[in-house]
């Protein structure tokens, strides 16, 4: 077996048993990515010698110290958004190109503690704006299942990553969907924490409310590992919760004790076919398993998508104000201070990012705070308060990640509503605080349909330990194969 | 009051809080370090990066919110100000908008010694300071542009906002007078209005008398950072006056900010901006709400200094006078002098006297302060002991004290350098004054006659022999007594 | 609530971005079409509800008031784009205003 076919698990369990190097483990999954990052354009910084440098050191420990440390040897990827001390960190925006930040993100340190290896930074779209990583300003990211498609967005970097088996795990942000659609996307398995499970001091914040990283893995149980390493109190994060984090449950999965609520308000018109036919494929599985799956209803929905885009941007127009030429970053010409500001934002910049600057400006501007950013936190609460009823009466909730499966380049991209509407699924757990997690169901015509779970807050064990139990119900047998491989 | 308008001054003071660390990351708040080596990822504004709430700075805040009589809030939050500068790196401050630490609070305005007036403080809340811009070339807009310094940015500040409750510049001067008098027992703030730890920006309007309107809507002028408390009141009578005259000649008073210039004492227009500033504030979402409980405030009301206000009755009742008791309790520095010299001797109305004439005469004098006096508490009370005993007389003792100032040196030894103590010998000074009368017969027989003077000239005549160590009322006494006994022979 | 052409320029300047002319009309359009989509929450009466600032609930953790190295001054500078003599350098500023 090939150190790239294999999981975070196995890779680590074999470097402490010293059947494996890390460094062998490292040189193989550097070749692979070698081979195949210009097919799917996954990084926007790859850093092979370090990765060995670090491999190398983590052979040099004693047996003792390696096993301390949960992902001893494993490589992994991190999205560009959060800051590494020894490479770039950009965002995949023009404003922060060459970027070297003078710290690390909290989720790093504890990923080199944990002994894993970073073997780069992925694509994504600019500042975490977009859910097809088309929005980056360096490169296209190709989905791995059809390189004629998008990965999604905006960890798509990560989740393509994962899905070519370049890495077995890797991190990404989810601000709206951003962990989960391109999980779904890309047939891995990605988790959305709880608000606050998971320290934010290092990720370029697009919407510090709404904003969590998470993991991306092939199997629930990587993610679950991985989300042990990330999880837990962090003295730099003030929104950060000091509970201690569930060990997430080995057990399996009692089906015929759980109660898997459905939304009826979910199950729309805009639904696309395949997808609502595989929810169907799922319900009857669950129910045949004697789980009693209930529908419930998230009275609330329709108004999920106008709370967050009015939220998001909001939060966004004043994280994106600190780019503004004078510390660090891309600076323009100006003949004065105000001249060099805008031409600096404005060509820094892309679209989308601009866009949602201005929308923000405009929904937090005099005479309009009440009727915009205010009013979308009230209906915030109401979103929310809906969950709280339905979590009263379901553990778990189920419901499609996406309305539908990867897209094609340019498809959606020319109406930007267009595109904000196909987060319906994915942003209430963000505006709601809680744990999501995407799985693969299985291919239709050949790409990856997932779908997702929902969990109370702070319900990640619960929610990992369905996940594991679907993943037995529906195994994901095959990943894409790339560059003439099988 | 002038006729046609009350003029109307309401004062936003910001106070820099003299914690060891920032209000949001650990990097050093003190002042005057190379520039941008107090800064770190969190002050600089970098991507990625969250603030996190100093503890102490919180406890100093809530100090000074109750020191000011403010009720504080067991829940506030804080909120973002947006606007772009180059000060300001993440191009907001954290600030508090709607719901603020503390509330409603007083400032008393004392003249001789009695509250006149109390002025309400509408609010305190707290917000990070900015950085610091150095401009090249001669000002602001020079082609060469500006460097920016981040040591300050991140550092605590308060904000006290006071009601529009002051009616001249001189109630303006006396309102921060008394503010940084309560402030300065509380050991928050260096409060130097010269080095920014405290600034002052004052808002000046005038209501014509047949004015109907709300306060709010009246064009308004704000002056800002002025660098001394005299400059504030010198920018308020010129402001005041500029409006006058503009009311006067029927012109309209535009809603501005102006700076002061304290070289001609004029204000003069920074910006009257089409747009006004719209600072998008919103709840800052990288900081939950501030919880206080009610134990942790009282905690810290326990904690607190008495008030100048209560500090100025205790020494009325130790016998200071109104007047004297403010001037002490104003300074307090020199109200810790006064303290400590009381317990080193117990007749306060003489080390009151000493304090206020001669001290502080010499203290001026060498352009000292009372946190540096050259002369302790311990060795003035050393001083006022030799008086008592009748080592020295008070003149002698303000030669001595004099002395003292310039050597350093305690009073007895200073004494024993001068050479100098009072003849009490009886014996020693009848002989001076029988030499006196002798040498000085018309004299004598002038006094003899009813001329009061001449006693006083022959009074002059013994001293004059002693060195003037002879004690004064004993000289006196002799000096009759030997004039008696002349008399009758 | 049609949005102006007039209004885009104006938050256009508060966000300081610089918006060409030949932009302003698909800009203007592309946000009046969110902004009529978004238009739909005022259906909700939300005036007894509370708005969610902080989703967890959470009250403010205190820092302990303890000074920790800063960065190297060349660290602080590394990324700057105008660095000179340890502090960051600017255009020369015009308006003297923050807004």
């Amino acid at each position: 077996m090939r150190a790239y076919d294999m999981t975070a698990t196995e890779i680590s369990q074999r470097v402490h048993r010293k059947e494996m190097s890390a460094t062998e483990c490292v040189r193989e999954v550097a070749d692979r990515i070698t081979a195949l990052e210009p097919l799917v354009g996954a990084f926007l910084h790859l850093d092979v010698q370090g990765a060995l440098n670090q491999a190398r050191a983590i052979d040099a420990l004693s047996d003792d110290e390696r096993q301390q440390m949960p992902l001893a040897g494993v490589p992994v990827a991190v999205k560009d958004n959060m800051t590494t001390m020894d490479m770039p960190t950009t965002a995949a925006s023009k404003i922060l190109e060459g970027f070297m930040a003078p710290y690390n993100a909290t989720v790093v340190n504890r990923l080199k503690a944990a002994g894993a290896i970073i073997v780069g930074k992925t694509n994504m779209d600019e500042f975490a704006m977009g859910s097809s990583t088309e929005h980056s300003a360096y490169q296209l990211t190709h989905n791995p299942w059809d390189l004629s498609r998008v990965p999604g967005g905006s960890s798509g970097g990560s989740a393509a990553a994962v899905a070519a088996r370049m890495v077995p795990i890797a991190l990404g942000s989810d601000t709206g969907g951003s962990i989960r659609q391109p999980a779904s996307y890309c047939g891995v398995t990605g988790l959305k924490p709880s608000y606050g499970r998971v320290s934010r001091y290092g990720l370029i914040a697009y919407a510090s409310s709404l904003d969590q990283i998470g993991p991306l893995a092939r199997s629930v149980d990587d993610v679950a590992l991985l989300y042990d390493i990330i999880a837990g109190y962090d003295p730099l994060d003030a929104t950060s919760i000091r509970a201690e984090t569930a060990r997430v449950s080995e057990g399996p999965v009692d089906w015929k004790g759980l109660r898997v609520g459905v939304p009826k308000e979910y199950l729309s018109a805009d639904l696309g076919g395949v997808v609502a036919q595989r929810l169907q494929d799922v319900i009857t599985q669950l129910e045949a398993q004697g789980a009693s799956v209930l529908e419930v209803s998230l009275p609330h929905t329709a108004y999920a998508i106008a709370t967050y885009y009015l939220i998001a941007p909001a939060e966004a127009s004043s994280n994106l104000s600190r780019f503004d030429g004078v510390r660090y970053g891309y600076r323009a010409s100006g003949a004065d201070l105000l001249e060099m500001y805008e031409n600096t934002r404005a060509q820094g910049f892309g679209p989308e990012v601009k866009r949602r600057i201005l929308l923000g400006t405009h929904a937090l501007s005099a005479g309009y705070y009440d009727a915009y950013y205010l009013k979308a936190q009230k209906v915030r609460t109401l979103i929310r308060q809906d969950f709280e009823q339905a979590f009263a009466l379901v553990d778990v909730i189920l419901t499609p990640t996406t309305p539908d499966v990867a897209f094609r380049f340019g498809e959606k991209s020319s109406d930007p509503l267009q595109m904000y509407l196909s987060d319906v699924y994915t942003v209430t757990a963000n505006l709601a605080g809680i744990p999501a997690i995407s799985t693969p169901a299985g291919l239709a015509d050949g790409l990856p349909v997932g779908i997702q779970w929902l969990g109370p807050v702070m319900g990640e064990d619960r929610l990992l330990q369905v996940a594991r139990g679907f993943e037995e119900l529906w195994p994901s047998s095959t990943w894409p194969g790339l560059g003439g491989e099988a | 009051m002038n006729s046609g308008y009350d003029v109307i001054i309401g004062l936003e003071v910001h106070v820099e809080l003299k914690t060891q660390s920032k209000l949001f990351c650990s990097c050093s708040a003190s002042f005057g370090a190379e520039p941008n080596t107090h800064t770190c990822p969190v002050c600089l504004g970098m991507p990625g990066v969250l603030p996190v709430l100093n503890e102490e700075a919180v406890a100093y805040a809530v100090k000074a919110a109750l020191a000011l009589r403010c009720t504080v809030h067991p829940f506030s939050k804080f909120d973002r100000k947006q606007y772009f500068y180059p000060d300001l790196p993440k191009a907001y401050q954290i600030s508090q908008y709607d719901q603020p630490l503390a509330e409603y609070g007083a400032v008393p305005i004392i003249v001789d010694g009695h509250v006149v007036k109390e002025v309400t403080v509408r609010r305190i809340h707290m917000e990070e300071d900015a950085g610091k811009l150095n401009h090249l070339g001669i000002r602001l807009g020079d082609a060469k542009g500006s460097l920016v310094d981040l040591n300050r940015a991140g550092v605590p500040l308060i904000e006290i906002v006071s009601e529009p409750d002051m009616r001249s510049a001189d109630e303006a001067r006396l309102y921060l007078t008394e503010l940084r008098n309560v402030l300065s027992y509380l050991d928050i703030s260096d409060l130097r209005m010269e080095e920014g730890s405290m600034r002052c920006d004052a808002n000046v309007s005038l209501r014509p008398h047949d004015y109907v309107g709300s306060l709010e809507d009246l064009p308004r002028v704000e002056i800002k950072n002025v660098n001394s408390i005299r400059n504030v009141q010198r920018g308020i009578e010129y402001e005041v006056a500029r409006q006058a005259e503009l009311l006067a000649r029927g012109e309209r008073i535009v809603k501005e900010t102006r700076g002061f210039d304290d070289q001609n004492g004029r204000t003069y227009s920074q910006r009257s901006k089409e747009e006004a500033n719209d600072y998008r504030y919103f709840p800052e979402p990288d900081l939950p709400p501030l919880v206080l409980t009610q134990e942790a405030i009282e905690r810290v009301a326990r904690s607190l200094p008495p008030a100048p206000t209560v500090l100025r009755e205790e020494l009325q009742q130790a016998g200071v006078t109104a007047k004297e008791a403010e001037i002490i309790v104003g300074d307090r520095a020199l109200w810790e002098y006064w303290r400590e010299a009381t317990t080193h001797y117990e007749d306060k109305r003489q080390v009151t006297n000493w304090i206020l004439s001669d001290l502080s005469r010499l203290l001026n004098a060498h352009g000292d302060t009372w946190l540096t006096p050259r002369v302790t508490p311990a060795a003035l009370a050393d001083l006022l002991r030799l008086i008592a005993n009748g080592t020295l007389s008070g003149r002698m003792a303000k030669e001595v004290l004099d002395r003292m100032y310039e050597s350093g040196a305690t009073a007895a030894q200073t004494v024993e350098a001068m050479g100098v103590s009072q003849i009490t010998d009886h014996g020693a000074i009848q002989a001076v004054v029988q030499q006196v009368v002798a040498d000085n017969p018309h004299v004598v027989q002038d006094y003899l006659n009813g001329k009061e003077k001449a006693l006083g000239f022959l009074v002059g005549q013994v001293m004059k022999q002693t060195k003037g160590q002879a004690k004064p009322d004993m000289v006196n006494a002799i000096l009759k007594g030997v004039i008696a006994d002349y008399a009758k022979t | 609530m049609a949005l102006s052409e007039i209004q885009v320029k104006h938050v256009a300047r508060l966000a300081r971005l610089r918006v060409e002319s030949d932009e302003i009309a698909q800009i203007t359009q592309d946000l009046d079409r969110v902004l009529e989509y978004v238009a739909q929450l005022s259906q909700l009466d939300t005036d007894t509800v509370e708005p969610t600032m902080h989703v967890m609930g959470l009250a403010m953790p205190l820092r302990a008031d303890e000074v920790k190295p800063s960065l190297p001054v060349d660290a602080a500078l590394k990324n700057a784009p105008d660095p000179r003599d340890h502090m960051f350098g600017v255009p020369r500023i015009m308006d003297g205003g923050d807004a």
